[in-house]
């Protein structure tokens, strides 16, 4: 089924199936492999990117049901302004261990801090819970998205 | 001699409470409550209600049949997952003892290769094997047996025309007196109406064809309708709801708040064919199952005859349900119940990123939680079991699957997560604890 999406921005047309996962299109079809597979039942998190600036995992998302909705993926989000506070912090703190997560992460951070600029930590924990880190990051990952909100250094 | 009087006198008022009490357990038959005159199919001047669709009319026994042991659904009974269909062996845990299904592939020594024609309807409109031993209901034979000859050997040459199996089932584990299957001769006797259709001539022809459906074929007041102390079927309270293998099948009588009365004729239609209607959930368990393998297959003209027969089926209300579904819950994890803190975090670890803060998912319609029953169900039963044993659909094409859960939480975690999931997404949170879900789990069929 030939599609048009609008991701990053950029209108981007591909042939896909429509009950293909996203994630597959943007990774085995447009060649975008900023965004993980981790466990492809909607569990870990890796493949979080946003729709209309929701976290979705896009493992399970079916693309035929897409049309008129604007997809963000980790090669996209440096051009929020959410995304590039997040984005500055994670450097800031080096959060990254082994980084496989850490695209969904960072998605899921920027989704929180777009919606709820000053979290707390049970705003962080009902946004970031179902993201999992096999490194254990996630004491520097809390920290990172209170310096993001905050702009400085917790 | 007075004293013999007055004991054959007492034999006598025994008899008679006896047959009183038998009488009154029995209850009416599944289509009294329509209440016109019933005619035998062959004096019934409308189109016939039984048999396959127009489009099948032509077809031959083997595909009639194909079409019609997919409407009476034989084949999730008689398959054990991930084992040859219709090999049998799949058991049902019933509160004394497991029973197993039988092999109806023609394999000639462990199936049904040697059944002659009679041997079959025997078998399925009587409820009598081949070597004349009584089958236990768990084969819905009291809804078969309004079947027609036709169709039922109809039935027989599709199986019949499928490879044959060799396989054979357990045996049954039922404790004394259960396993006397003599004894199931005078629960028959009592309770299965043992005749074949007889239409309405009150009723429209759809509404029989939606009779035939439902009663002879899809047997749907199994699960559907209470059973009363003998097991049987209770219609009294007929579509009334009732809990079965462990899920509860919610009430599908007329009734406006807590029945079928307030959905749209789409909505029906929509959850009978692939098994979901907008802002009224998904079905999940042996209802996901019904859909997958029976519903879905039926003609469109089928399907709207079992609507307009559901609708005509008196309401009897469910108390314990709430006149209402609840509306969509806050978007922000915030609001919203805070009682269980315990449910909350297994709800944003595992549940959050499909079914949303608010229950409207933005990943499928199919994973939206508002408006079903079984968030606003306050004893949470299926909200437990989909949790226990995850949700895998076939229809439609683009149906999601949700994990199982069952292994990876603790009893007290899926109680937990039950509780939080109905507050917040129903009317009335349930209050679930870790012995409910240990007793839900044995439940389950296998």
């Amino acid at each position: 089924m030939a599609t048009t999406l609008t991701i990053n921005g950029e209108a981007k047309s591909f042939d896909a199936p429509a009950d293909m996962p996203l994630l597959w299109v943007l990774r085995d079809v447009l060649g975008m492999t900023g965004t993980k597979f981790g466990c492809g039942i909607a569990q870990c998190g890796a493949c979080t990117v946003h729709i209309d600036g929701q976290p979705v995992r896009s493992c399970v998302l079916p693309v035929g049901s897409l049309s008129g909705r604007s997809v963000t993926t980790i090669e996209g989000i440096g051009a929020t302004p959410a995304g590039a506070k997040v984005q500055k912090a994670w450097l800031d703190l080096e959060v990254i261990q082994c980084g496989y997560c850490q695209s969904g992460q960072v998605m899921s951070a920027a989704a929180l801090l777009a919606a709820t600029p000053n979290p707390d930590d049970s705003d962080i924990d009902a946004a970031m819970s179902g993201n999992i880190c096999r490194c254990g990051t996630y004491v520097r990952i809390r920290a990172a998205i209170k310096q993001a909100a905050s702009g400085r250094q917790s | 001699m007075r004293m013999l009087r007055i004991l054959a006198g007492l034999a006598v008022i025994a008899l008679i409470a006896a047959g009183i009490a038998v009488w009154i357990i029995r209850g009416p038959g599944p289509l009294a409550f329509a209440g016109g005159p019933m005619v035998a199919l062959a004096d019934f001047r409308g189109a016939n209600p039984t048999g396959v669709p127009a489009s099948l009319a032509k077809a031959s026994a083997v595909e009639r049949g194909e079409y019609l042991a997919a409407a009476a659904d034989c084949m999730v009974c008689h398959t054990k997952p991930g084992e040859k269909e219709y090999a049998g062996g799949l058991g049902f845990k019933l509160p004394f003892g497991t029973l197993y299904s039988t092999n109806i592939t023609p394999d000639k020594e462990t199936g049904i290769g040697n059944y002659s024609d009679q041997d079959f309807l025997n078998a399925v409109q009587h409820g009598r094997r081949r070597d004349g031993a009584m089958l236990y209901p768990a084969m819905p034979y009291t809804s078969y047996t309004y079947l027609t000859d036709e169709d039922t050997l109809a039935i027989k040459a599709y199986l019949f025309s499928l490879p044959p199996v060799r396989a054979s089932a357990p045996e049954n584990t039922l404790g004394f007196p259960f396993n006397q299957r003599w004894a199931m001769w005078f629960w028959s006797t009592v309770f299965s109406p043992n005749t074949r259709y007889m239409p309405d001539t009150s009723k429209s022809p759809e509404w029989n064809r939606g009779a035939y459906l439902v009663e002879a074929l899809a047997h749907c007041g199994e699960c559907h309708t209470p059973r009363n102390i003998a097991f049987a079927l209770d219609n009294r309270k007929k579509f009334a709801g009732a809990i079965t293998a462990g899920w509860r099948a919610f009430n599908i009588s007329s009734d406006k708040a807590t029945g079928l009365g307030g959905w749209s004729d789409d909505d029906l239609i929509s959850y009978l064919s692939i098994g979901h209607a907008k802002d009224r959930g998904t079905a999940s368990g042996p209802m996901g199952e019904a859909v997958d393998h029976s519903l879905s297959k039926l003609a469109p003209e089928d399907i709207k005859a079992i609507v307009v027969f559901l609708r005509s089926v008196p309401a009897v209300a469910s108390p314990d349900l709430p006149a209402t579904t609840a509306p969509a819950a806050p978007a922000s994890h915030r609001e919203g119940p805070t009682a269980d803190a315990r449910g909350k975090i297994v709800f944003q670890q595992a549940c959050v990123s499909c079914h949303g803060w608010s229950g409207a998912s933005l990943v499928s319609s199919m994973a939206t939680l508002t408006g079903s029953w079984a968030v606003n169900d306050p004893g949470a039963t299926n909200v437990a079991q989909i949790v226990i044993s995850g949700t895998k659909r076939h229809v439609p094409e683009d149906a999601l699957s949700m994990p199982a859960f069952g292994a990876s939480y603790s009893d007290e975690e899926i109680a937990a997560v039950a509780n939080y999931v109905t507050a917040r997404f129903g009317s009335k949170g349930s209050k679930l604890t870790a012995r409910d879900i240990a007793e839900l789990r044995k439940q389950t069929a296998q």
